[in-house]
């Protein structure tokens, strides 16, 4: 291991985490590598007038929001808090201390679970990936580990709650979750967001789903407006394992999001499923990707979107075939609807296929204006128009905010959604 | 209650600037049952349409009074709640709100805040309902219309005007679609219906559908007009002899709505 040379501002994170030293040399790499990366080129967003500002950190023992503090106080299952990247609370539930599972700080993991942190720590989503991941592995101020021990199956969720206040410095924080073989976890992540300064933000999370596990994914993201958000999910999956998504995101400002499944072993299968309210002037590129690598994969994308004001969002769908992924089988389907005139939606389907073994491989994407014959017919029965398209655009989105794991999360979605849609 | 009155005076509507209907009178008291009988393309849906405010069809004249509050001014949901009612020919599908969802929605909306149904008490009404129309009780979380067969898609009109029991209803080509046992369901659902405080206005081109709805008025359109009114007799006589019948006894040589250029 090489030594840490790094004055600020790896240094400051590193002496006020008290970590152990391999994390801050990785973190003293990935600085480096941050500082040298170009700033790439991305074709909906233009990160040219990006100020890659990182500010200074600080640890933060800010109160946390009200709105904040009364959803985790609802929580029946497994949660952890994290505060400016800070663990406040983690609870484990009765099930989950029976069934062995580990919550723990993603910090103290390194040493405690050396084998596995070592295995799969800035592997899934390495920092040389790009500027942002190396950022996110050069200042990250903390994040969960969870394991999912071998057969143990999981009935209630474990969520992480993450909260950022008003800030000083860059939002950085990363995850990572292993299933064992034969384990099922429903892992959720939740966003409270203040209006963040002007720094660049990065968020990662880090899923190895082990042989023949299942893992739901739910993310609840309402990034604020402020400097530029940056969030990385992936999931790789083992032989025949099971990898879901559920996205539902209410970002204001600006946001470029992935979610990934990696179908490295053979026979795994991924669904995601995004929802997405663009509202204010937002502008949120959410990009849902599938990459077919072992043999007998499937993959199911279905993303909808609705927009108000003047926001912008990018919903990418994308399947990636790559050669020896033989009887791959993939469907994708996108549909936004624009509730104002004014906003504008991106439906980008990407197909790019290296094998020609291929099972099936559909997509259909459509972006159009609320129909006005649906209005008209549900204000034949006596429901007013600003009723009746609520209920529209519900239907478009309900399929998804039905998929998260628990009613507080649901809640939390539909006050969410509700409070764009009402005004 | 009063018992509904509904009048229609002098209507004329156009779609994309063609003027459809050139001046429809009707007066449907509460308790009766008019039929409005025409072949294809005679404008019955574009009055059923107008009547109900769709955004395509432009009223260019006349009056429509509902117990004698001007319709014309009111907006699709306001003429709802008055207790207006249309059947559609071809209803929209709502992908992802369901049926029941839907349903107790208008029927709140029609009774008004505070005086909102409870929910039991809907659930109730509705699966009691769904049983006298034979529709299966998966019906009422499906998504509303989605998938459903014509003739599924028309029970579930019926459906609806049995739980949000309106004061004038109007059923446009209903019994398109029907085979005779669904017909008999359908009619019966409206004649279940039938009482001093409900009036019917029920457009259909066949006479098969009168034999269970026995009308007091039949009008028959033609041209964008009333050309023709009588009794149920009426219905039997177009039955026997064809539209070819009285498109001869009036002179007419082309029955549908000719446009001039
Ligand atoms: N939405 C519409 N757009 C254009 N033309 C229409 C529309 N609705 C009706 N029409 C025209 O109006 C005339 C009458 O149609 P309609 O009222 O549907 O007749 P019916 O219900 O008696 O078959 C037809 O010539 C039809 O082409
Ligand atoms: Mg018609």
């Amino acid at each position: 291991m090489g030594e840490v040379t790094a004055l600020n501002p790896v240094l400051r994170v590193a002496q006020a985490l008290q970590e152990p030293k391999a994390v801050t040399v990785r973190r003293d790499a990935a600085w480096k590598l941050y500082e040298s990366l170009e700033v790439p080129r991305l074709e909906k967003t233009d990160l040219r007038r990006v100020a890659w500002e990182v500010g200074e950190f600080e640890p933060s023992d800010a109160p946390v929001p009200e709105a904040a503090l009364g959803y985790v106080r609802e929580l029946a299952h497994s949660y952890a808090l994290v505060v400016d990247g800070r663990i406040r609370e983690i609870h484990l539930s009765e099930e989950a201390k029976e069934k062995g599972v580990v919550v723990t700080s993603i910090l103290e993991a390194c040493d405690a679970h050396p084998e596995i942190w070592n295995r799969h720590f800035g592997t899934i989503v390495p920092a040389e990936e790009a500027k942002w991941t190396a950022l996110n592995m050069a200042l990250f101020a903390g994040g969960l580990f969870v394991l999912v021990p071998r057969g143990a199956e999981l009935e209630q969720p474990v969520e992480v709650v993450y909260v950022w206040t008003g800030r000083t410095f860059s939002a950085c924080s990363r995850s990572l979750v292993v299933t064992e073989p034969l384990s099922r976890l429903r892992y959720a992540e939740t966003t409270f967001a203040s209006d963040g300064g002007r720094f660049v933000n990065s968020h990662v999370l880090e899923v190895f789903a082990g042989q023949a596990s299942r893992v739901e994914i739910a993310t609840a993201d309402e990034w604020a407006k402020g400097g530029i958000h940056f969030v990385t999910r992936r999931a790789k999956a083992g032989n025949d394992a099971e990898i879901d998504w559920v996205v539902a995101d209410t970002s204001d400002g600006q946001a470029v999001e992935t979610i990934e499944s990696a179908l490295v072993g053979q026979g795994s299968r991924s669904f995601a499923r995004v929802m997405g309210l663009g509202h204010g002037r937002a502008h949120v590129e959410i990009t849902a990707s599938m990459r077919h690598v072992g043999r007998h994969t499937e993959s199911e994308i279905s993303m909808n979107g609705a927009l108000r004001d003047r926001a912008n969002v990018i919903f990418r769908s994308c399947t990636q075939i790559e050669k020896g992924a033989i009887g791959a089988g993939s469907e994708q389907h996108d549909r936004m609807i624009m509730v104002d005139g004014t906003a504008r939606a991106d439906a980008i389907p990407m197909l790019l296929i290296d094998e020609n073994d291929v099972e099936r491989c559909g997509h259909a994407a459509s972006v159009g204006k609320i129909d006005p014959l649906q209005v008209y017919y549900l204000m034949s029965r006596g429901i007013p128009q600003s009723v009746a398209v609520q209920m529209i655009i519900w239907g478009y989105l309900r399929d998804s905010v039905e998929a998260l794991p628990s009613d507080a999360m649901r809640d939390l979605v539909v006050s969410r959604v509700e409070r764009e849609l009402a005004r | 209650m009063s018992k509904p009155d509904f009048v229609v005076r002098g209507l004329r509507v156009a779609v994309e600037g063609k003027e459809i209907l050139k001046g429809v009178d009707l007066h449907v008291r509460g308790g009766e049952i008019h039929a409005i009988m025409g072949p294809n393309g005679t404008g019955k849906s574009t009055l059923a349409s107008a009547i109900m405010g769709h955004p395509h069809y432009e009223v260019t004249g006349g009056e429509i009074l509902l117990d004698g509050q001007n319709v014309l001014e009111m907006s699709v949901d306001e003429r709802a709640r008055a207790g207006l009612f249309l059947a559609m020919q071809y209803p929209a599908e709502v992908p992802g709100v369901s049926n029941a969802n839907f349903i107790r929605t208008a029927l709140n909306a029609r009774r008004g805040e505070g005086n909102e149904m409870p929910v039991l008490q809907f659930h109730r009404r509705l699966v009691q309902k769904m049983k006298e129309l034979s529709i299966d009780p998966s019906f009422a979380e499906r998504y509303l219309n989605e998938g459903f067969s014509g003739g599924e898609k028309k029970r579930n009109e019926i459906l609806q005007m049995a739980m949000l029991e309106p004061r004038i209803a109007i059923l446009d080509e209903i019994d398109s679609g029907l085979d005779i046992d669904a017909l008999k369901i359908v009619a019966n659902g409206v004649n279940q219906l039938r009482s001093d405080n409900i009036g019917f206005l029920i457009i259909t081109h066949y006479q098969r559908l009168l034999n269970y709805i026995v009308p007091d008025v039949v009008h028959v359109m033609m041209q964008g007009r009333i050309v023709k009114s009588g009794d149920a007799k009426l219905a039997e006589e177009l039955e026997a002899k064809g539209y070819d019948w009285l498109k001869q006894e009036l002179g007419i040589e082309d029955e549908t709505v000719e446009v001039e250029a």
